[in-house]
């Protein structure tokens, strides 16, 4: 044989001796599978039902801006069983002891015999997915966990336990709507809603067997391919809790006195346009709940809060001064046939007065008589833009827009287009858009354009979340915006300021009796009638709204507020009796509450302290020393664990040395006050008599004697 | 000259192994872009095509890279054998000693700068059959030789067998079997070929003891459980009854290309249970034509054995379609429940960048002996 045939030989055998019955009989094994045993493997496919399940993941915390949780998911958990996972022997080592402490702690039903019993029964039966209690908290589960064959785990033990977690919101009704919720069929509310991408997290997915069709009721699979859901992130609002409590108390108590309809409150940070606090109330049957948020999504006729935009656009235009004197028609006057009055009970005496004391009284015909002498019809006979100025003006102070704010649902501002017949402009329109009628805002964007007069003309954009954090660490930080650099001149945004605090501090001005002592406060009254009808023959009324709309302290605004009230039933409806005094409250109490707003007394530098000027060399407990020092304010050096220290100078501060007392000992207690002197003494079994006032001066018994429970007189001075 | 004429004049060599490689290719694709959608949600938040694009780009690489080595004469591969044996076993040692862990295993090493992780045993394993093809090749005067032939050829095996087994048994086990068949044909006298299967078992016995001692680098404690899987369940551990649903959801011609339903199911779809899929989709027809596409293979290199006048040649092709179509058999048997489960890829077809582009060049070295072989026979 040569070699090229033995080649081929043992080639030859390899192809037909192995390649294609090896071939023959994975084509065999195929064909097997798929077709003799085909129906069976098909029908395990059904039965054995998995899918990847989505595991939901954590969501994140919505924080106050001091860091309190204001809505968060608390994990519990659902316990299983799974009967068959342990192998026969595990089972029944653990079978008894196990039915112990079943019957003992979770199936209370059963005796320790009974427990057994079903045990073994499901087993038998076997079931693999047997709820053993639902919603269990951490800490139970770790005690299921413990008992035995449970706490061998899942694929020994059968022990499932499913993670599950319920949202919940620590502070209750407090800026409940704002916080919101994000619910199955429902339209995401609030922050829950505008966030819900960033705080939900990414679901994860786990390959899941159905155990039970019938009920739905899936069992994760171990061991296999797992995509581990990532936890939501933290949001960082803006909201103040103290402020948020404050403002809730508040408006909650005027809903109650004035039986209103509903309510609103809104605290902003002047400088930032940061939302402090945002309280809705609103009737139910179950009483007064944040059901609705009226500060962001209720556009209304705000009424005579408004006439601060009116003015500003008159003063920005350089029409009038503040001490011009405009005419009031003894508070009334008709505009085409249609009537217009004055609630002020010092109108019906005056025919004209200043601008300022028109703006103070709220005469409603002063400023819709200026304003139509300025902007109406006959300004635009003369060839002038007439009211188109006007409107302009307005969408300068960017009343026309909505501001933003970052929760869905904010409703859009109505302001007329000039002479558009589309909007119903005529006559009339002029002179009541002036005192706040024919046109809606949203309390938010009434407060925006409130809080840019306040900061000095330089309107901020609205925002409640200051932040996006994850494990504490910011993520995204969300810095204040400018809407408008500068929303009107600043002299006339100085002079409209001007106006503000006359409201609350002249005697005739409407929000007069609100004035406070301790810090002072500008703002505007507002009373809007709501369902009116305007007739030749007076107006017909369905209600009012009142509300009030400010800031303080007068003199460098930190916060501005917004109150509104829906349909006061009872204890009167003007903005100054209804609104007013809630604004008053949540004033009063921020102010209380913030000791940085308030003036500073002692204003000058540091006193520096040098040794000489210290105490030194007192004896006495370190814990003492130490929080004497906190309210001084010096920061000690030293950290004894004695009981009893002394206090050295120390350049500029203070040392607290230890001082070790011997134990068996009579020790020296002198210099010690009598109370660190007792325990010491007494501790070593002495029995203590006492002799005049002050610290030790001298001890009956020498240092250095032995103790026999002898009697030691202390003499203080 | 129109394009598909200009390719078929680039492409030299034996056009039927052309048309296995350019059949495997199309399944490879079809077969991945449908199974890797858990994979792709996992990793790549559910982009199925950044797996599919990521995989065609690794096809035509290896397709280009089977045309340059094509390109090559089969010669020059010899000559280089020693060299890339030498170089092989440190990359060897270092990966059972440093090597990254993926999916439990130590089998891979990081390519220093570009980053790649890379599969040392399949290099080890290219440049172990040239050297024993080129060894049997050169020794076939005295191949009978217990001394001067067999020693020469058998310390190899044994040195780069013994370090790919600790992480990677099923390799080890292969390319064994690859030798053993080579020097089979190449005339090693039959008792040799026995001790040789003897002494593997011997080695194989010893892995197993060193595991119990070194668990990290020895994974022996899974090829047991496998082992005892494979022994004591009829119907196979979860991962092979879900693929017996896969297939039998398939039946004769499938469900049609991107409906498996079992790819939701079974762990590692696009890799070690392809078959299983591909028999979801396209049926026991499409399963007998993956069968049937090694086959040709093999039947291809055996009619190039029967004509080269080479030996070293002769040897190349079959040391590389043997280690090809055990790779594939061994695959396929674990879907269909023949063998125990081993993580063994389908050549051509398995997702894997190191996989395809070592057996792209498998591909291109045999179809460069094919095209010498070729020229010689047409001058004859």
């Amino acid at each position: 044989m040569d070699i090229k045939n033995e080649v081929l030989y043992r080639v030859y055998f390899l192809l037909f001796g192995i390649v294609v019955p090896a071939s023959l009989a994975l084509v065999y094994r195929t064909v097997e599978i798929t077709v003799f045993e085909g129906s069976r493997w098909r029908a395990e496919g059904e039965k054995r039902y998995l899918d990847y399940r989505t595991v939901e993941a954590d969501r994140g915390n919505i924080l106050a801006a001091d860091g309190n949780l204001l809505a968060t998911s608390i994990p519990y958990f659902d316990l299983y069983f799974d009967a068959k996972a342990a192998p026969d022997e595990v089972f029944e080592a653990n079978l008894d002891t196990l039915a112990h402490c079943l019957a003992y702690y979770v199936l209370e039903d059963y005796t320790v015999g009974g427990a057994r019993e079903y045990l073994v029964s499901l087993r038998e039966g076997n079931n693999r997915y047997v709820p053993l209690r639902q919603k269990v908290s951490y800490a139970e589960k770790k005690f299921i966990e413990s008992f035995p064959l449970f706490r061998m785990g899942r694929n020994r033990g059968g022990f499932i336990a499913e993670k599950r977690s319920e949202r919940k919101r620590p502070f209750g009704i407090l800026a409940q709507r704002t916080i919101g919720y994000v619910r199955e069929g429902a339209k995401p509310v609030g922050l829950e809603g505008a966030y819900d991408e960033a705080l939900g997290g990414q679901p994860g997915q786990q390959l899941m067997i159905c155990v039970d069709p019938s009920k739905d009721l899936w069992m994760p699979v171990d061991d296999l391919t797992v995509i581990e859901p990532e936890s939501g992130n933290d949001i960082k609002t803006t909201i103040d809790l103290d402020i948020q409590d404050i403002t809730e108390q508040a408006l909650s108590r005027a809903v109650n006195v004035h039986d209103a309809e509903w309510g609103t409150a809104l605290v902003m940070e002047v400088e930032t346009g940061a939302v402090r606090a945002i309280a809705n109330l609103g009737r139910t049957k179950q009483g007064w709940w944040e059901t609705y948020n009226h500060a962001v999504g209720t556009a209304t006729e705000p009424g005579s809060t408004f006439k601060a935009a009116s003015v500003l656009a008159m003063l920005e235009d350089g029409y009038l001064a503040l001490d011009d004197s405009i005419r009031v028609f003894e508070g009334r006057a008709e505009f085409y046939e249609e009537v217009m009055e004055d609630a002020s009970p010092y109108s019906y005496r005056l025919d004209s007065v200043s601008l300022r004391e028109a703006f103070e009284i709220s005469s409603n015909v002063g400023i819709a008589k200026a304003v139509e002498q300025f902007y109406g019809e006959k300004n635009r006979r003369n060839g002038n833009e007439g009211a188109a100025r006007f409107i302009r003006r307005l969408k300068q102070f960017n009343l026309h827009q909505p501001v933003g704010i970052e929760i869905e649902g904010e409703a859009n501002p109505y302001i007329k287009e000039a002479y558009s017949e589309e909007d119903y402009w005529s006559g009339t329109t002029l002179p009541w858009m002036s005192i706040g009628y024919e046109l809606e805002l949203t309390p938010l964007q009434l407060l925006t354009f409130y809080n840019a007069v306040a900061n000095n003309g330089k309107m901020m954009k609205p925002y409640m979340v200051s932040a996006v954090e994850r494990n504490g660490q910011v993520e995204e930080q969300f810095y204040p915006t400018v809407l408008n650099r500068r929303i009107a001149s600043k002299e006339a945004v100085r002079q409209l300021q001007e106006l503000l605090l006359a409201v609350v501090e002249n005697e005739q001005g409407t929000a007069h009796k609100l004035q406070a002592a301790e810090y002072r406060f500008a703002g505007k009254t507002g009373t809007a009638q709501v369902n009116y009808k305007k007739g030749p023959r007076g107006n017909s009324i369905g209600g009012h709204q009142a509300s009030f709309v400010g800031y303080f302290p007068a003199e460098s605004p930190k916060y501005s507020c917004i109150v509104v009230i829906n349909k006061p039933r009872r204890g009167g409806f003007y903005g100054g009796d209804v609104a007013g005094p809630v604004f008053r409250e949540i004033a009063d109490n921020i102010y209380r509450a913030k000791p940085q707003l308030h003036p500073v007394l002692n204003m000058g530098a540091e006193l520096a302290l040098d040794e000489g000027s210290l105490p030194g060399f007192s004896l006495g407990d370190p814990a003492d020393f130490r929080s004497l020092m906190e309210q001084l304010e010096i920061r000690p050096y030293g950290e004894p664990e004695t009981d009893v220290s002394v206090l050295r100078p120390k350049g500029d501060s203070l040392m607290i040395e230890p001082r070790t007392l011997p134990e068996d000992v009579v020790p020296s207690v002198v210099g010690l006050g009598l109370r660190d002197a007792l325990s010491v003494l007494e501790n070593r079994g002495l029995k203590v008599s006492v002799e005049g006032v002050g610290k030790v001066a001298r001890q009956s018994i020498k240092p250095g004697t032995s103790i026999r429970g002898q009697q030691i007189k202390l003499y203080l001075r | 000259m129109s394009i598909a004429k200009r390719i078929y004049a680039e492409l030299q060599g034996d056009r039927a192994i052309w048309g296995v490689i350019a059949v495997l290719s199309i399944f490879s694709i079809l077969a991945v872009y449908s199974s890797t959608g858990t994979l792709a949600y996992r990793e790549m938040a559910g982009d199925t095509e950044a797996f599919l694009f990521k995989h065609l780009l690794i096809v035509a690489g290896g397709l280009f890279l089977t045309y340059l080595a094509h390109l090559m004469h089969y010669k020059r591969y010899s000559r280089a054998a020693p060299v890339l044996l030498l170089i092989s076993i440190p990359l060897l040692v270092y990966t059972v000693a440093f090597g990254a862990d993926i999916n439990d295993a130590r089998r891979w090493i990081q390519l220093p700068i570009v980053g790649i992780t890379f599969q040392t045993s399949d290099f080890a394993k290219l440049a172990l059959i040239i050297y024993v093809a080129r060894t049997i090749g050169a020794k076939q005067e005295y191949i009978k030789d217990f001394q001067s032939a067999f020693l020469p050829i058998i310390v190899p095996v044994l040195i780069i067998c013994g370090l790919i087994a600790p992480a990677d048994l099923s390799t080890a086990i292969l390319l064994f079997v690859t030798c053993v068949f080579m020097m089979f044909v190449g005339r090693v006298a039959l008792p040799y070929i026995g001790l040789l299967l003897l002494l593997g078992v011997v080695v194989f016995a010893m892995l197993i003891i060193l595991g119990e001692f070194f668990p990290d680098a020895i994974r022996s404690e899974t090829w047991v459980n496998r082992m005892r899987e494979y022994m004591d369940s009829p119907d196979g551990g979860y991962q092979v009854q879900q693929a017996k649903i896969a297939m039998a959801n398939g039946e004769w011609f499938g469900l049609g290309p991107g409906n498996s339903i079992q790819r939701n199911y079974l762990p590692s779809p696009y890799s070690d249970f392809i078959y299983a899929i591909i028999v979801e989709e396209y049926g026991i027809f499409g399963g007998v034509l993956i069968i049937a596409l090694y086959v040709t293979l093999f039947f291809r290199a055996t009619r190039l054995v029967t004509k080269s006048p080479k030996a070293f040649g002769a040897m190349l092709v079959i040391g590389l379609s043997i280690s090809l179509i055990l790779q594939a058999f061994i695959n396929i048997a674990v879907s269909v429940h023949l063998v125990p489960v081993t993580g063994v890829t389908l050549p051509m077809v398995s997702m894997g960048g190191t996989s395809i582009l070592f057996t792209c060049l498998s591909f291109g070295m045999i179809l460069s002996v094919s095209k010498y072989i070729e020229s010689v026979s047409a001058e004859e």
